[in-house]
């Protein structure tokens, strides 16, 4: 199943703080099309791991290869390349003296991707497709963590990147809110979109990823399709990280 | 049961009723307070002057020099009559000496008996208990003494150039008429100095340094410093052909300001004396004069009633022009000062922050960081008084610039620092996630400060940039120091001409309320936009 193009390459990427070692040479492949669902207990460095494949953490040795180009190397215009890596956090952090509409027009239009009819056009087509058009004028805050994680997903993809990275996309949520959230992704997986997201929800995990990783001790412990990851895990780790979430 | 549904049903009526009243009440605060204000200032004065007629008067009052110890003696700073009262200073019987920036200040004192004598000079003296009649000379006098202009040691050449046009002023009676003009009852207004028809302006400008409440040598009439000083360095001036500019500043400024080059003459009815001449040096003498003492004599005159007051104020000699000309200034220093402050508060406030969140800035960052700690530290540890007086005088010794020019930096370089703090506090107060958003879709540190951050941090920061705008807008009224003539020194001006108080303060006191109430209200109208986000 490997044999697709390689979208991003991780080679021994190592991340302390200050004597504390996060990540310890994680080595990994990541491909076009592919769902990759991280696990593993809080703490572990799934989140430091997410964050470094756009560089918002800056990892302290080993080679990110995006799309050919080691984005580690100090004469990468790193901002270019972000443009291509779409992020959804935990918090939304959707920007709140914005309109939605504006929320999603800001990037393209700013960084000249889009002329301003041309991004109002997406804007509409992308709140659609989230199911919230009729909010396009309301302010984040009138809005529930369900809309909110919609509208910034809808603000990512507005910059057509080629991977989108999930942080935890709907831990901050109310229960009866997960499902919107999620239905959203399973659609976007469903379109070939390239997907890594660091989740505590194995339903979707099993159901939606093709890969399911699970990190713990600094390192990817188990690699492998959900199948596999949840009906015959290996690592002993896994076992005892399953049992517990199950 | 049923009875306290009840009691809680009427309970909550009241609630309501009682929350609908206040609400109503809130609206109309406003215009309590603004005619709460109105009325104390009104009625203020009445109660306050019949306070005043009512005060005993003292017993031992002073007849003779003799008396002077123990006493409360009151000078202007830096005169001849400091110096004489500081020999009575910390003596066994206690005497007091208060020093006042102006003469007028000291005799305003003095008439509510704050103080018990004042000692001064002759002519001004005169001319004080002329305009109060409670007042009196005593008879005995200190010794005859000359009175000169300042100039600095440097400039030989312009006191020659003078002292050859003093000679020939006293040679053809000018001097003398300009004097007689001021002084003696028989000639006062005969004689006023007109500039030769023939004068010309062609070498440049002759500025003097006085303190203008010093009647007859130097005091305001209709809006114009006159008097025998002006009237002669006038005269001097059309002799060597310049312009003369007057800088009305404190009396012991005067001699700084002849040093640094910020006026090249000082013409105060200034006495030479041995401790000045190791500063500066002076012309040719052109008057003589002495000290005199001036006491209550309690026999109270008739109190003015307040119209008259009013009158006295504002419409007589037109003292009402004072305050808008000072308003401008008040006005220009604070909206300048405030555009500085703003721009160059921003730069620090990011380069604050840019340091402090990404240790990738490298050396350039550090190096503008600490030059902005350094500038924070320094400009919020040293009062603005100061600042005002080194930018003036320090900063810019050796160039004549405007006053208004160096009140601006000074204020605006000062005002900087506290926005600043200000915007750093609106930056950090925004999530990092709103950092994190902007960085994730490809905006640079720059774009994302500009788009994203910036817009809130500002939002956030207005209520403590509105009250930096308030203390600027107050805090100028300090530039009186300097020369300029603002709202406050306007108000002095006509206290110092009218030996009222009361008027000229609450009047500047208004204004400056009335302009601080419209700045608050138009930042909460700019904050109610700037909110709509959470409606």
């Amino acid at each position: 199943m490997y044999d697709k193009e390689v979208l991003i390459e991780v080679k021994d990427l190592c991340k302390s703080y200050g004597e504390h070692m996060v990540l310890d040479h994680i080595t990994t492949q990541i491909h076009k099309g592919e769902v990759i669902a991280i696990v593993g207990p809080s703490g572990c460095g799934k989140s430091t791991f997410l964050r470094s494949l756009n560089l918002l953490e800056h990892p302290d040795s080993g080679a990110i290869i995006f799309e050919g180009t080691d984005i580690t190397d100090k004469k990468v215009n790193v901002n270019r390349v972000r443009e291509k890596i779409g992020m959804v956090f935990q918090q939304f952090n959707l920007f709140p003296n914005m309109t939605v509409k504006e929320n999603i027009m800001l990037a393209p239009v700013k960084l000249k991707v889009m002329s301003k009819v041309e991004a109002s056009a997406k804007a509409d087509e992308l709140l659609t497709r989230v199911g919230l058009l009729e909010k396009a004028d309301a302010y984040p805050t009138n809005l529930s963590g369900g809309q909110k994680q919609r509208i910034a997903i809808a603000r990512t993809m507005a910059m057509n990147p080629d991977v989108i990275l999930f942080d935890e996309p709907t831990s901050a949520l109310d229960p009866e809110m997960v499902g919107e959230v999620l239905e959203i992704m399973k659609e976007l997986a469903k379109e070939g979109m390239t997907m890594v997201v660091v989740t505590h929800e194995m339903g979707f995990a099993r159901e939606v990823a093709t890969r399911v990783i699970f990190i713990d001790e600094k390192n990817i412990r188990e690699d492998s399709v959900p199948e596999e990851f949840f009906e015959n895990p290996k690592n002993q780790r896994l076992k005892e990280f399953l049992s517990k979430v199950r | 049961m049923y009875e306290r549904r009840a009691e809680l049903d009427s309970a909550k009526r009241e609630m309501t009723h009682f929350l609908r009243t206040q609400k109503v009440k809130r609206k109309y605060f406003k215009y309590m307070l603004f005619f709460s204000v109105l009325g104390l200032i009104i009625f203020f004065p009445t109660g306050c002057g019949k306070a005043q007629s009512d005060e005993t008067l003292q017993s031992d009052s002073i007849t003779c020099v003799n008396d002077l110890t123990g006493k409360n003696i009151g000078v202007q700073i830096g005169t001849i009559g400091d110096t004489y009262a500081s020999d009575y200073e910390g003596d066994e019987a206690g005497t007091r000496i208060t020093r006042f920036n102006k003469g007028a200040d000291a005799v305003q004192a003095l008439k509510q008996n704050k103080i018990d004598c004042v000692i001064i000079d002759e002519q001004p003296a005169k001319s004080f208990i002329n305009k109060n009649k409670e007042l009196v000379i005593l008879e005995e006098e200190f010794a005859i003494e000359d009175y000169a202009i300042c100039i600095s040691k440097e400039n030989t050449e312009l006191k020659n150039k003078i002292n050859k046009a003093l000679n020939e002023l006293k040679e053809d009676g000018t001097l003398a008429d300009i004097i007689n003009n001021y002084i003696g009852d028989d000639t006062k207004g005969k004689t006023p100095y007109v500039s030769p028809e023939d004068t010309t302006r062609e070498n440049g400008t002759l500025t003097m340094a006085t303190n203008v409440a010093f009647p007859p040598y130097e005091y305001y009439e209709n809006g114009v410093a006159t008097g025998i000083d002006v009237d002669l360095s006038q005269a001097v001036a059309d002799k060597l052909g310049m312009e003369l500019v007057i800088s009305d500043i404190e009396f012991d400024s005067i001699i700084i300001a002849v040093q640094t080059g910020k006026a090249d003459i000082g013409v105060a009815g200034m006495t030479v004396t041995e401790d000045r001449l190791k500063n500066i040096d002076f012309t040719d003498s052109y008057t003589t004069s002495k000290q005199v003492i001036i006491v209550n004599s309690g026999t109270s005159a008739a109190k003015m009633s307040f119209k008259d007051r009013l009158y006295q104020s504002f419409i007589e000699d037109a003292r009402w022009k004072y305050i808008p000309r000072g308003l401008k200034n008040t006005i220009m220093i604070t909206l300048f000062a405030g555009m500085i402050g703003i721009i160059l508060g921003f730069l620090l406030a990011v380069i604050r922050v840019a340091h402090d969140r990404n240790g990738e800035g490298g050396v350039v960052l550090n190096i503008f960081n600490t030059f902005a700690r350094i500038y924070l530290t320094v400009f919020r540890g040293t009062p603005v008084m100061v600042q005002l007086l080194i930018m003036y005088y320090i900063v810019f010794a050796a160039m004549k610039v405007d006053p208004v020019i160096a009140a601006v930096l000074a204020f605006g370089l000062n005002s900087a620092a506290y926005v600043a703090e200000a915007v750093r506090a609106g930056i950090i107060s925004i999530e990092i996630g709103q950092f994190e958003a902007g960085r994730s879709l490809g905006f640079t540190y720059g774009q994302t400060m500009w788009h994203i951050i910036m817009p809130q941090a500002i939002k956030n920061s207005l209520p403590a940039m509105c009250n930096e705008f308030i203390s600027l807008l107050k805090e100028s009224s300090i530039v009186g120091y300097i020369g300029l003539v603002d709202l406050t020194k306007a108000g002095d001006i006509i206290r110092s001409n009218t030996y009222e108080a009361m008027i000229p303060l609450c009047s500047v006191a208004l204004v400056y309320l009335v302009i601080v109430m419209v700045m608050t209200a138009g930042v909460s109208r700019l904050e109610r936009r700037l909110k709509k986000d959470v409606r």
